[in-house]
């Protein structure tokens, strides 16, 4: 029993311990403990990517009527991938997950931003409002994805109000233009992730020391000044998390997309998720979705493998 | 810090027209809800805002009886595909919470599982849909497809990465000095772990379990693509309420989103102290 002795409790000292008797008992329980995440990460991890890599080098479909692992016997090779390349759908439905990105996450970094000014400092009221500003982001998406299709009916009441401020009656068909059905999905995402930036900024805002700003004040530093040169720096680690959450969401939109206009009109919302959904649910070529997914994997592993590595420096 | 009086009417005006359009969404929900069928479908100078004729047939519709103006009443109830979110979110966080706890504290404690920080944040960037189409085939394998066992399987491994993250900031800022105490009474390891340590995390594993109920209960397209009729979970059904007779159900959908957005939003009011630490991977605290 060496901690009756040494009463350091420092993180090293369980690695320390370790060669004592105390130490078995600790790497038996330390390995039993993490076991099963390690299955699990294993489970849902190895295996199927494996799999993946077979079967997108196979033609083979569920219809097809041989199980999964007989797949070789569609062996195409690399023609997924080849197709893949030069499928326009594909493209598109990549650029426009990155435009959709490009409009939502920068929209909801001011809003939140802008909203977390405001909520800095105590005044009346600030903890009843703080708690509703975050009720949008805790409704179920597919639920918040019927209010918005709901709301963008053309005799419901977005029209209603448009209606109301212009003094004509408004009858815009929100969800059957290509372009403002984009516009009416990027407005529900705007609404349900604004609060999660608004919570995230706040927090980070919150946790800025207030001495500095206080040695600023008694300088006469004005508002302004001291939110750029003292507050916003120091926050950079916390800007850069929720943008960065924002994006990695955005990347997977669907649940309240696929709700609202079901990727259409013809492919006019169509963002990766619903593509690769509609591929696998409609078109069952299954072969090709792993090719799709397992180039969106790789893509995204170097990409947040060199994120990572650069936040680790930084 | 003081600001000057324009500043306070900016604010309250700023953060009213603000709520104000973050609360539209919802409260015409709530009123669709409890619409009455004439109603639902009121457009342009007599858009009903708030019902005329208040009616609960909505939330009856949805759980069997027929009503009057309804068509007919349904075949499939509400009532199954509520049972089946609450077992799938459930089960899933019970499996999220065992495998993210113990391993966090594996970690935390003993250093074991260095992999597992990075390997789970990774398993959280991959959009679900790019590891679906193994996912669907292991499902089928071992007989999961419409069960809700099976989902609540998928669900505990995709938000493990969230139990492990805030278990393990919670276990990294508790003061060892107590189970190093009891280590001297003669505890055993294990021992500790059970009756010391996680006892004083009640409160931390009561939060991170509610987190992670809520984003189990808020998922769509996971069980869209794994269940097929006898275990739907509330948003899959959802969507199937529409026919080609009635065409949308908007009052009977809304009732049924009101009854979906319910319980996470509590929960989420509930733990809104703990909803950054959770949504950060614990990169934040408050």
């Amino acid at each position: 029993m060496t901690d009756m002795t040494s009463n350091t409790p420092s993180r090293s000292q369980s690695q320390s311990a370790a060669d004592e008797g105390a130490g078995r008992e600790e790497k038996r329980l330390g390995f039993a403990l993490t076991l099963p995440a390690q299955l699990l990460v294993l489970f849902i991890a190895l295996f199927p990517i494996l799999m993946q890599v077979y079967i997108s080098l196979t033609d083979w479909s569920p219809l097809d009527g041989i199980p999964w692992y007989r797949a070789y016997e569609l062996w195409i090779g690399l023609t997924n991938y080849v197709d893949l390349a030069g499928d326009p759908r594909f493209w598109s439905a990549i650029w426009r997950t990155l435009i959709v990105m490009l409009i939502c996450v920068p929209v909801q970094f001011l809003l939140g931003l802008g909203l977390a000014i405001l909520f800095v400092d105590e005044f009346p009221g600030r903890r009843a409002m703080y708690s509703t500003i975050l009720v949008p982001m805790m409704v179920v998406p597919a639920v918040a994805g019927y209010m918005f299709f709901m709301l963008f009916q053309s005799g419901g009441p977005i029209n209603g109000i448009l209606s109301f401020l212009l003094g004509s009656s408004v009858q815009i068909a929100w969800l059957s233009d290509p372009d403002l059905a984009l516009l009416g999905v990027i407005i529900s995402d705007i609404w349900q992730w604004t609060p999660l930036m608004f919570l995230i900024l706040l927090a980070g805002m919150l946790s800025v020391p207030q001495d500095q700003q206080m040695a600023a004040v008694l300088l006469g530093a004005g508002w302004w000044r001291r939110f750029f040169t003292i507050v916003l720096p120091r926050m950079k680690t916390i800007i850069v998390i929720a943008i960065a959450i924002r994006v990695i969401e955005n990347f997977k939109v669907f649940d309240n997309f696929y709700i609202i206009t079901g990727g259409g009109p013809g492919v006019a919302t169509e963002t990766i998720s619903i593509y690769i959904y509609k591929v696998t649910q409609n078109d069952l070529i299954w072969g090709y979705v792993a090719a799709i997914a397992l180039a969106i994997l790789i893509v995204l592993s170097i990409v947040s493998g060199m994120a990572i590595s650069r936040m680790r420096k930084g | 810090m003081q600001r000057s009086l324009k500043f306070e009417v900016f604010r309250y005006a700023a953060i009213a027209a603000f709520l104000a359009l973050s609360l539209i969404p919802t409260l015409w929900m709530i009123s669709m809800a409890f619409k009455p069928i004439a109603e639902w479908q009121s457009t342009g100078a007599d858009l009903t805002w708030w019902p005329k004729n208040p009616t609960l047939d909505n939330f009856r519709f949805i759980f069997g009886e027929s009503s009057s103006d309804m068509i007919s009443a349904l075949e499939r109830t509400a009532g199954r595909p509520i049972l089946a979110s609450l077992l799938s979110a459930g089960f899933g966080t019970v499996i999220a919470m065992l495998a993210g706890t113990s391993a966090a504290y594996g970690l935390s404690r003993f250093g074991y599982g260095g992999n597992l920080p990075l390997a789970l944040v990774q398993l959280r960037l991959f959009p679900p849909m790019a590891v679906m189409i193994p996912v669907m085939i292991m499902w089928a394998f071992l007989g999961l497809i419409d069960s809700w066992i099976g989902l609540a399987l998928i669900y505990g491994i995709v938000t493990l990465p969230f139990a492990f993250w805030l278990m393990k900031t919670f276990f990294d800022d508790m003061p060892r000095e107590i189970e190093d105490a009891a280590l001297v009474e003669g505890c055993s390891r294990w021992r500790v772990f059970l009756r010391v340590t996680l006892p004083m995390m009640r409160p931390a594993l009561a939060s991170s379990a509610l987190f992670i109920f809520i984003l189990n209960w808020s998922d769509y397209l996971i069980a869209l693509l794994l269940t097929t009729r006898d275990w739907v979970t509330i948003p899959v059904y959802m969507a199937s309420l529409s026919s080609s007779m009635t065409g949308q159900l908007y009052g009977a959908k809304a009732a049924l989103g009101l009854i979906a957005a319910v319980p996470p939003v509590i929960m989420g009011i509930a733990i809104q102290k703990q909803l950054v630490r959770g949504l950060t991977f614990g990169a934040l605290k408050e």
